[in-house]
């Protein structure tokens, strides 16, 4: 008996359809767009500021791939746990139950991070206004509590949440950018270290700057965590994830120029609020107050969509019962995994209270730099179990493999530039996914229905 | 005491407030609603009623 | 014949929660605890820091007193810190083997398991 030849029963729940194309680039740039304001620079102190741009544009091809790539199987497996469900149907459990563990693991790690730079930049507010010591707990629990409420009460209200603050941080970074180029900075642009001091780690800088060139994209793959709840998925997903990678080139690019030309870049390699900064120096306070809001809109829009995507991967988990299958329950009035919401609060609160900032990226980027390792094989095994023309996909991407094998590519040297300063994480890392792997393989997964996995209305996969 | 501190206050007592909503909110449904209908979604259904994979 | 799997008690899903949580703040804390954690930047501060020994030009110089830093000093530290990029190739192949080893291990006995799905779901082979 599977539940795929059952017609909708009245006494059913589900997640509620109700977003558009408007909502999934909200998310995906929601969550994103955070690291234009803090964490990207750190790809300039580990390399200088052309490894910073070249970071910039080879980790946007990376995530160019990642999004033609999910595009075509997220259009056609519709479901919410997004990559969750397309492991789960192309490569098989194990390989989901890891893969659902990275969903909730890279943005779990990223609400954590958002929720402590939110505190940071109250702290940093508090001192230019003469107050020392602030405590930051009280704003952080606040700031994880208040999403997760907002996310509780459904999907509609937060994702359009979403797409208003993410709208303002994007046009904050913009409208930075044309005010300094028409000369309102007090302080000139400045690029003679561009040619001064071009390379500073010579070329193993510039792999090195990889692992925080990641940050400029990191999550934008999330779009496909709404698929239940999209109106029109097939139409839908790959329009708001291509609009949102063209965005983050944009903002990627601009940010990189205006930080570099108007901060030294032996600060900027360090800096916590990098945009925020640029705007100090223009010594213009409006600008300060706009990219002021921009960086605290920015994180709230991130921590946001970070709990929208962990909660449905956590909530595919539970409804498969890879973990408990209380954890796969729909709220009868607003129609959101609300146990999984709930259950998520106090992990983000272990990390963001206990945690050091560079640790918890750190931890974030792994866990997505695995689930794009994943994505390079899960294609090639979708196009040979299920051919071109033996399914309708939403959308066919161009030039497979090619996509694919460079994804492949640049991961390899994201590995080798995690590896240079944070190798003992990696390999801790994956001692964590190793034993969760054998603890699912060999005890959990005798909960789990064989056939029911498999959801989807397509024919055999071909040679199975 | 100035202002930033009545934040902090502030901050203390919304972050307990919500919390307190979340759980009453949470035990409620669990208390009033079968369980068995809550946990009742299914991956794929969608595809059942929106998309057609023919061709 | 379809499997069915045993129903699981209260008490042995609150158990399984508990695993996956203590892997994963175990995964987090143990580098932490362990002093592994991170690379840390070396400074080399110079001797008698001026900002033109820094290699700060003017530009750069009214970028720094508008962050805050108007003595050379104050920025000697920042500027001079450099990471170390040495490392050993044994830990380099260990982690190759490492990454590579997972994701074969995961992907084969995925593909065990996903055998018996199919078999279940579309019926043994009758095509």
């Amino acid at each position: 008996m599977s539940n795929a030849t059952v017609t909708e029963a009245p006494q059913r729940l589900g997640l509620l359809r109700v977003l558009g194309p408007g909502h999934v680039w909200a998310l995906g740039v929601g969550i994103v767009l955070v690291g234009e304001y803090m964490g990207w620079n750190f790809s300039v102190g580990k390399g200088g500021m052309i490894a910073g741009l070249v970071a910039c544009w080879v980790a946007g091809l990376l995530y160019t791939c990642v999004a033609m790539i999910d595009s075509e199987v997220t259009s056609t497996v519709a479901a919410a746990g997004g990559q969750y469900a397309q492991a789960k149907h192309i490569v098989g459990p194990l390989m989901a139950f890891n893969v659902g563990l990275f969903l909730v693991m890279a943005y779990t790690m990223l609400e954590a991070a958002n929720a402590i730079t939110i505190g940071f930049l109250l702290d940093t507010v508090a001192g230019m206004l003469g107050h020392t010591g602030l405590n930051q707990k009280p704003f952080i629990i606040l700031t994880i509590l208040a999403l997760a409420w907002l996310n509780y009460r459904g999907v509609l209200a937060s994702l359009s949440f979403n797409l208003v603050i993410t709208a303002f941080a994007f046009v904050a970074i913009i409208i930075l950018f044309v005010s300094v180029k028409f000369g309102v900075s007090a302080v000139p642009l400045d690029f003679s270290a561009v040619t001064n001091e071009p390379l500073p780690y010579g070329w193993l800088g510039v792999v090195a700057a990889l692992h925080f060139g990641l940050w400029y994209y990191l999550g934008i793959e999330g779009t496909c965590q709404a698929a239940e709840e999209v109106r029109s998925p097939a139409r839908s997903l790959p329009f708001g994830t291509m609009a949102g990678i063209m965005t983050l080139l944009i903002a990627a690019t601009l940010t990189w120029y205006v930080c570099s030309g108007l901060i030294p870049w032996e600060y900027l390699g360090n800096a916590g609020t990098p945009l925020f900064d640029a705007a100090r120096v223009t010594g213009n306070t409006s600008l300060m107050v706009l990219l002021f809001i921009g960086t605290a809109f920015a994180t709230t829009a991130s921590a946001n969509g970070c709990i929208n995507d962990a909660s449905r991967a956590w909530f595919s988990m539970g409804r498969d019962r890879y973990l408990p299958s209380w954890f796969g329950a729909v709220h009868p009035r607003y129609r959101t995994p609300y146990r999984s919401i709930v259950f998520l609060v106090p992990i983000a609160l272990i990390f963001a209270l206990g945690a050091p900032l560079d640790q918890v990226i750190t931890f974030s980027i792994l866990s997505g730099l695995l689930g794009y390792t994943f994505m390079t094989f899960n294609m090639f095994m979708f196009r040979r179990k299920w051919p071109l023309g033996s399914i309708k996909r939403g959308y066919v991407h161009p030039w497979h493999p090619l996509p694919a094998l460079v994804l492949l590519l640049i991961c390899g040297a994201t590995y080798f530039a995690v590896f240079l300063g944070y190798g003992t994480q990696l390999i801790a890392m994956l001692c964590f996914y190793i034993i969760a792997s054998l603890w699912f393989h060999f005890w959990r997964y005798r909960f789990v229905k064989r056939g029911d996995q498999f959801t989807m209305p397509w024919p055999r996969p071909q040679g199975y | 005491m100035d202002v930033w501190n009545y934040l902090e206050y502030a901050a203390w007592v919304l972050s307990a407030l919500v919390a307190a909503i979340m759980l009453i909110d949470l035990i409620k449904v669990d208390t009033t609603y079968d369980n068995e209908l809550l946990t009742s979604s299914r991956e794929g259904e969608l595809e059942l009623t929106q998309e057609r994979h023919e061709l | 014949m379809a499997y069915r799997p045993p129903e699981q008690s209260l008490a042995g899903q609150i158990v399984d929660v508990v695993v996956l949580l203590v892997l994963t703040v175990g995964a987090l804390y143990l580098p932490l605890y362990l002093g592994l954690a991170g690379a840390a930047k070396v400074p080399a501060p110079i001797e008698n820091p001026t900002w033109e020994a820094l290699g700060q030009n003017a530009a750069e110089q009214a970028q720094w007193a508008a962050l805050g830093y108007t003595d050379p000093a104050s920025a000697n530290e920042m500027i001079t810190a450099r990471f170390d990029y040495t490392f050993s190739w044994t830990a380099l192949i260990v982690m190759v083997v490492a990454v590579v080893g997972y994701f074969i291990l995961v992907v084969r006995l995925s593909t065990k398991e996903y055998r018996e799905v199919i078999a279940e779901r579309f019926g043994d082979r009758d095509r």
